[in-house]
Order: structure tokens, then sequence, then C-alpha cells
């Protein structure tokens, strides 16, 4: 709000509170990830836990889960965690849209084509081959929404964006829907992949989608100042020498690079990416050099959080995290709603 | 006019004679019985229900499977020549295929804890447009199916004392005399039926598989969960990949319906937390697809042959 104009002294206040609180969320993470490590569908003592850590033995059944399960399964969490809260994030702030997140720019929608396309047509059955499929629909469907967006004089309005990406994700969900009601077939293959997990994701799939998530990690905090500018709308951003078709065009691929390899990873998983950007936006105002950063270490908390309560709330079994996330996501955000006008973007 | 009068009246007497010589009743095995004027000949019939039927000597106009006919264990070594596909895909049938066949009866089997007709209720409401629906149940024994699809076949016209049907029969049981030797030469050997998921490891209850009730009874010592899923799948317990010990066995059974389940289970890294997993006793289990002898033999063969290769103290 004040960003511009706010005099030098309470600014560099405001830094060091904000940076306090990124040391904060930091720990939060690292209690949240052992957390992760410690607790799951099998009871497993602490002491064994850190043992496990600390003292590998292959032939003890208990290291060998925390190993072989829940190891990858925190690493993937915490890695797909910040990719949806910065996606999120880059997304509200490139489109101007409080409710954008990776479904809106028919994201979600492309990679889940893409896979169901795969499944059904070409008989892929294996997660790892979803990675790809779901990478190249994501990128796909971003650039389809992204050249209808960008028809007539004025180029890809953040309104024309959200229009084009609801509209084509309409579009695509219909396709979807229409194979997977005549194909029971491909329905049982991807019901799975299609709530959001992050079980039985091996090390292999992590390997794949790494590089993605570093790159857009890198490319969505380097495009926060434009995010600034964005923001402040189109006409704002020209007078303070952006060249918006650039910056947001960079800030669109940095987010189809994160969402694309975070729904590779772990299928599409709702309400973090629109949710954590605005619970980020409430605590360090509206600047995107801050929001990025919060929203990147807040959503792996909630994501991992999540999925910690679904491995213990049905035991001998465990509940799908896209399950958990929606279930708690969406009263959270109702709350938050109503608790105060969210941020104008 | 007289003769045509009495041709009439000779015609009608051989109708009405011939619906009452010939009128086919049935129960199946939902406990409604089915009466129809005349025996029925168009039958379509489940994918388990034509194997059943198909080995003596009945054979349905058109058959519903619940996969690719090439992958449909069931069917498999089955002469299927003359007879349409109508579903390659489980809960679905190309109805007008099936409508064009003018079947007299649908035959599926009868799933007491799904309360459904093989296929579920959509698929069961779509056919009885056609034909009335019947067929026996999967029940608590495969050689007690076997026995109902003979009354059932013998009901339809098959003439069971065709010596192949015979000779399929002493096959199967000296396949299951060899495994009840098998088995009684190893006390000790215990073993646990599964289905593999990426997302769990789902545990069958002997119990909701006539088959494996069958080994039970051949003196094989199956693990039974604790309980099944109180909804939805409630023919396994569901476990989370971190409990893939919770049973402990010597011979892990794995559901072979469909070849990527063993390789699903492969590829898990706790797979091998089971003593019998590690130890690579790993045999197939004919999960719910066995319905005549011929098939029966080969699947206990090749169970006869894990059983005698395991080493039954690889468990505690």
């Amino acid at each position: 709000m004040t960003t511009l104009t706010a005099s030098a002294p309470p600014r560099a206040q405001k830094a060091a509170r904000l940076t306090l609180g990124l040391l904060l969320l930091a720990m939060m993470l690292a209690a949240i990830a052992a957390l992760s490590l410690a607790v799951g569908a099998r009871p497993i003592p602490l002491e064994t836990v850190w043992r496990a850590l600390t003292a590998y033995d292959a032939t003890a059944t208990e290291h060998r889960i925390i190993w072989d399960l829940r190891l990858p399964r925190t690493v993937i969490g915490l890695l797909v965690g910040a990719a949806l809260g910065l996606a999120g994030a880059v997304l509200q702030g490139a489109t101007r849209n409080p409710l954008a997140d990776p479904s809106i720019l028919g994201i979600h929608a492309g990679a889940s084509l893409a896979v169901v396309l795969g499944v059904a047509f070409f008989g892929m059955t294996q997660l790892s081959s979803y990675v790809w499929l779901a990478f190249l629909g994501a990128g796909g469907a971003m650039l389809v929404v992204y050249s209808v967006a960008s028809l007539g004089r004025e180029g890809a309005t953040p309104v024309k964006l959200a229009l084009a990406g609801a509209a084509l994700s309409a579009v695509m969900f219909s396709v979807i829907n229409g194979i997977l009601l005549t194909s029971q077939r491909t329905l049982d293959e991807i019901r799975f992949w299609q709530v959001g997990s992050l079980a039985g994701r091996s090390m292999d799939i992590l390997f794949q989608v790494t590089p993605f998530l570093i790159v857009g990690a890198v490319l969505a905090l380097a495009v926060a100042r434009l995010l600034d500018g964005l923001s402040m709308g189109d006409d704002v951003a020209r007078a303070l020498g952006q060249r918006i078709g650039i910056s947001r065009a960079l800030s669109g691929l940095a987010a189809v690079i994160l969402a694309g390899a975070s729904t590779a990873a772990a299928g599409p998983i709702a309400f973090v990416g629109l949710t954590v950007p605005h619970v980020a936006r409430s605590i360090t105002g509206p600047g995107y050099r801050w929001i990025l950063p919060y929203s990147m270490l807040l959503a792996p908390i909630l994501l991992l959080g999540a999925d910690v309560l679904g491995r213990v709330i049905s035991p001998p079994g465990e509940v799908q995290v896209g399950i958990v996330t929606a279930l708690i996501g969406a009263p959270f955000f109702i709350a938050l709603v109503r608790r105060k006008k969210l941020a104008a973007l | 006019m007289r003769h045509a009068a009495a041709l009439a009246v000779t015609l009608l007497a051989t109708t009405t004679l011939a619906a009452t010589a010939q009128e086919w009743t049935y129960t199946g095995g939902d406990g409604q019985t089915v009466t129809l004027d005349a025996a029925p000949v168009r039958i379509i019939a489940s994918q388990d229900a034509a194997a059943g039927l198909i080995p003596l000597g009945i054979r349905p106009v058109g058959i519903y499977a619940d996969s690719a006919v090439a992958d449909a264990k069931a069917l498999e070594g089955l002469d299927l020549s003359g007879i349409e596909i109508v579903g390659q895909v489980w809960s679905e049938v190309d109805i007008e295929k099936a409508a064009a066949l003018e079947p007299d009866l649908i035959i599926g089997e009868w799933w007491d804890r799904n309360e459904a007709w093989s296929g579920g209720q959509d698929l069961t409401a779509l056919l009885t447009q056609l034909a009335p629906i019947t067929g026996v149940a999967a029940s608590d024994s495969i050689v007690g199916m076997i026995a109902d699809y003979e009354t059932l076949a013998e009901s339809l016209g098959a003439d069971l004392s065709d010596p192949a049907i015979a000779a399929d029969k002493a096959d199967f049981e000296a396949a299951r005399d060899a495994f009840t030797a098998a088995v009684a030469a190893k006390p000790d050997l215990t073993a646990l039926a599964v289905y593999a998921g990426d997302d769990a490891l789902y545990v069958a209850d002997p119990k909701g598989a006539a088959e494996l009730l069958d080994l039970q009874s051949w003196g094989l010592n199956l693990i039974s969960p604790d309980g099944v899923d109180a909804t939805g799948n409630n023919y396994f317990e569901t476990l989370s990949w971190e409990n893939a010990d919770k049973y402990p066995a010597d011979l892990i059974l794995v559901d072979n319906r469909s070849a990527s389940t063993l390789e699903t289970a492969l590829a898990q890294p706790t797979w091998t937390l089971n003593p019998g997993a590690a130890a690579e006793q790993i045999a197939d289990w004919p999960a719910y697809w066995v319905r005549n002898s011929a098939a029966f033999a080969g699947a206990l063969e090749k169970l006869t042959a894990a059983v005698e290769a395991a080493d039954p103290s690889v468990a505690p």
C-alpha cells in the first residue's frame, strides 16, 4: 500500500520484521518435515527414527520405511508444496486475479488431459510416464491460453487471460470427462493420480522433476520485481518503464514450469496454490519480493501438514493428500475471506 | 373351411403344449426366480459365466468382458469363435450390439457383498431392458460354483456326459490331490493373498474369494486380515505401504488378473518387508476368475509347484 512513499526507517524495520518471520517459517517447515519423517501409518518410535537417520541399518524394517518411503515423500512434499505456493503467487500477481491458481490458466486441466489421453489411447500406466505427459499438457495448455488471450489489439490482459483459461479449462475438462465416462479402464488407472498424492512416488520421479522445480523457483523469485509492477496495473507498470508483455511472459513461464512439474510429481492438488498466497499477503502486505518467499515456505507447511494428517486418520490405510488439502483448504479459505477483505491486488 | 378350423385348433394345441412342456425356470444366485416360456437359446453371458458354461457345451451368442478379451484371464484358452464380444471394459456394454443379438437371457454372477450382478448395478439396469438376468452366485467354493454351472448348463440343454467334461474333471481332481499333498507336507507354511496398487497394498479376505476358500479347505494356511474396509472395497483390507509386513507370510499370492499388479508390487521399496516377498516366494493368485475344471487344474498345478519350492520357515 505504501511501498512507494514509505520512508527509509520504517521500511528497514519492516524488512527486519519480515526477515525474522521468514526465519520462523523456515523453522516451522523444518519441524513439519521432521514430523513427516516421524509420523506415518506405521507407528515408529522417535528414537528409532533418529537412529534410522543417523545410523542407517539396511536390515532394520523401520529404517527402510523411513528411508524408502517417508524421506522421498517428505522431499517431494517440500518441493511440490514450494512450487505450488510460488506458482499460485506468481499467477495471482501476473493476472491480477485473487482467485488465480494453477487451475485458472488451464494448467491443471492441460496436465490432466494429457495424462488421460496417454492412458486412454496409448496405454501408458506407469507413474513415471505421467510425469512427461503432465508436463507437456501443462505447457501446451498455457501456450494455447496465452495465444488465445493475446488475440486483439490490447494483447494478453489479465482479464482476457483468466477468461481464456477458464474457457479452455472447461473445454478440456469436458473432453476428460467424456473419456472417463466412456472408459472405465482409464478411470481406474488415473483415479489415484487425479486426486493428488505424495505416496508411492519413487526417487526416480523426484529426479525427473527436480531440475524443473529449481529452474521454475529461480525464475519465479527473479520476476518478483516485475510482479510488483504488474500488480499496479498495466498503465502504471508501463509508466515505470516495464515491458509488460515480457514481464507477463516470464511470469507465465515460471508458473507453468512450477505448476507443471508439481502436477507431474503429485497430481493436480487443489487449494494450496490458491490459499497460500493470500495468507502470505496478509502477513507481508502487497510486495511480491516478500509474498513469494513467504508462499514458498507456507505452502509446503500446509501440504506436508495435510499429508501427515492423511497418514494417521484412517489406519492401517491412508487418506490421499489431495483430499485432505481440499477438506481443510476450503473452510480455511472461506474463513480467510470472511476475516477481512482480501488484500486488493 | 373345416380344414382351416382343424388346422387352427391343431396349431393352438401344439403351441400351448409346447409352452407348458418347455417352460424354463431357474432360481438365480440373488434368490429371484426367472421363468421363460422356453429354455433360452440366445444367451449373453458375462466373461465369468461364459467361462463356466462354454466348457460344459453351452455357447452364448455374446459375451461382455471386464477387460480386453486378450487380457481376460477367465476367457483364457476358451474357443470364442462365432461369439460376439459386446463389452471389453468392466461395467460397459455396447448396448446396440447386445440388442442386435436379440438375447433371451442374460447370465451374470451374483456378488453378495456388492449386492450386484457382474459389472455392477448400472450395467444390470441396462441389460435387463433386453432380457431377464440370472446366474449362479459367486459362492464360497469354486468347486461348488462349477457344480452350480453344471446344474444351470443342464437346464439349458447341455449334455454333461461328454467325455471332454469328465476328462477336465479328472485333471482337476489330480491337481487338487497334488496340491493337498504338497500343502500337507509343509504344515508350517503360511500364505497371504494380495493386490498391489501404487497407493496401497490390499490384503484379500479369503472369505470373499471362492478359490481362496477352496485352497483353505484343502489345507493351505491362508492368513485372514483383521478386518475389511467398511466401504467400497469390502473384499480387502487396505494397508499403507508402510505396513506391508503387517501379515508376514511364507508365500505371497499376487492377484494375477493383470500382469501389471506384480510389477507394481515389485517396484515398491517396502514390498520386500514381507518375508515371503523378500525370499521371492511369490505365486499367482487366480483372483475371482476360475470358473471351470480345466482352468482350476492349471492354476492349482502352478500353486502346487510354488508350495513345493517354498521354504516354510521364512515368516515367523
